[in-house]
């Protein structure tokens, strides 16, 4: 059953309900941001409130941080090619929160890797690339550095060299504030789970048990899909893949996961890593960190102190932090964001 | 529970005079020692009273106060056992235990954390009490 949602401008997709056999949830999803976004409420009958406040936030985080949108906030940054701006407080948050990201990663997940991505030809929605331009590549571009950015309040100065993308952080954020939102809505009543291309935050009263959420991959020549059920009762679980966006120039495979340091796809050992934190912001970064740090991701994720899930090419699947290694397993949350710490928290849009 | 103590000796009015006695039917106006007098006893009548309202004003205080928390520990703690899980986020980067009633049980997976999903969408059903995974491709979306 589609869900009509009004809006004052564009509308957004309307949202499908989508039934997963438990009728005390109610469940919804559209597609978002370049990908999808799913909606799991109870008591059902607050679903509508949750997909109004959801639209809101993503909206809104849509036309301040997409470097797809020619009338976004970001784009007017980058079509000024350098200089001081003033932004929205919305946006401020966002690239306060990746820049704390990229401290807290050291420079593994780099909001300065935008050029990086232009010159490999991610330089559009993903759904809108050629898979397999004949023409190659343009020259590797080594990021310019997190520290070149200056954000002081609303306040972001920003080298004429410096496009920024905010991929290792959005959706996570995104997500962070969409059950914040949804909770608002709906008087704190009940719970809510909003997962952004499967990077899932949840708020309020879980489920008994927790969330039933799945880690997926993707499915293999044989299709067939390496799952594990796990419960979730607070917190976050995002997944960072080089499965998942590839596309070709000339003879090489490309992937969206951008080693900062070299300006080319990361080539660690592995193919999809999944990370638990306080906030979906902090298991975004950690996640697309781990795939950077390649074989040192095991060692960053232990001193960062957080559970994760990590595939190897050849499909091995390890664990780490206390990830559950059972079916159907609760995973722990640490509590703390290392992302939110400096950057301004509080549902600003 | 009336724990006023006597006024200090100092606080006594001093002895009268002696052969001061006024004559029959003659009514002797109040002078200055009389008005002394009289202050301080008012002013003793008047702190035993406040100490008198100040105990009553203090139990009443830590009955109200005892009752309140009984009242709290009542809300904020079920008769039962918390159910497993039974945490929720308050906020940005905290979390916390949140004893209430609980959720509802659900038993299949509503969501499915992968990579970023632009390729495929993974759907989720029961088949025969099996939980089935199953990949779509996905038509080209608008956003970013």
């Amino acid at each position: 059953m589609a869900i009509p949602v009004p809006t004052l401008t564009t509308p957004a997709p309307l949202w499908q309900r989508v039934n997963t056999g438990d009728a005390a949830v109610a469940v919804a999803e559209r597609a978002a941001l370049g990908t999808s976004a799913r909606v799991a409420v109870w008591p059902p009958e607050n679903l509508d409130g949750a997909l109004a406040a959801v639209d809101d936030v993503l909206g809104a985080l849509d036309r301040q941080a997409s470097r797809f949108r020619q009338d976004s906030e970001i784009s007017w940054i980058h079509r000024g090619d350098g200089g001081l701006f003033l932004v929205s407080d919305g946006l401020a948050e966002a690239i306060g929160v990746a820049l704390e990201a990229a401290r807290w990663t050291g420079g593994l997940a780099d909001p300065t890797v935008g050029q990086a991505l232009i010159s490999l030809g991610y330089d559009r929605d993903f759904a809108a690339i050629d898979p397999a331009r004949g023409e190659p590549a343009g020259c590797p571009a080594p990021a310019p550095g997190w520290e070149q950015v200056r954000l002081d309040g609303p306040l972001l100065r920003l080298a004429a060299d410096i496009r920024l993308d905010l991929g290792a952080t959005a959706k996570g954020l995104g997500a962070d504030r969409a059950v914040r939102a949804a909770m608002t809505a709906t008087g704190q009543a009940g719970g809510v789970l909003v997962s952004l291309g499967g990077d899932l935050a949840v708020a309020g009263q879980p489920p008994l048990g927790g969330w039933p959420i799945l880690v997926a991959g993707e499915p293999d020549p044989a299709g067939s899909v390496g799952i594990q059920p796990v419960r979730l009762a607070s917190g976050a679980v995002a997944t960072s893949s080089i499965t998942c966006r590839q596309w070709r120039r000339a003879d090489r495979a490309l992937h969206h996961i951008v080693d900062p340091r070299t300006g080319l796809p990361a080539d660690g050992p592995w193919q999809m890593v999944s990370v638990a934190a306080a906030t979906c912001a902090d298991a975004n970064a950690a996640a697309t960190a781990s795939i950077v740090a390649g074989a040192a991701a095991e060692e960053w994720l232990a001193w960062a102190g957080l559970p994760a899930r990590l595939v190897t090419h050849a499909g091995q699947v390890r664990y780490a932090g206390g990830w559950p290694e059972t079916d159907g397993g609760r995973i722990t949350i640490p509590p703390g964001s290392h992302v939110y710490s400096r950057a301004r928290p509080g549902g600003l849009r | 529970m009336d724990t006023d103590r006597n006024p200090p000796e100092e606080e006594m009015p001093p002895p009268r005079l002696a052969g001061s006695a006024p004559a029959a039917g003659w009514v002797r106006l109040p002078g200055p020692g009389d008005a002394a007098a009289e202050s301080r006893r008012a002013r003793r009548d008047g702190v035993r009273h406040v100490r008198r309202m100040s105990n009553w004003t203090a139990a009443a205080l830590i009955a109200g106060t005892g009752a309140a928390t009984v009242a709290l520990a009542h809300h904020a703690f079920p008769v039962s056992a918390p159910a497993a899980g039974a945490a929720a986020t308050t906020g940005v980067g905290g979390t916390a235990i949140t004893n209430g009633a609980g959720g509802p049980q659900v038993s299949h997976p509503v969501a499915t954390t992968s990579g970023s999903g632009v390729a495929v969408t993974t759907q989720t059903q029961t088949v025969n009490g099996k939980t089935v995974v199953t990949q779509v491709p996905r038509a080209a979306s608008p956003g970013s």
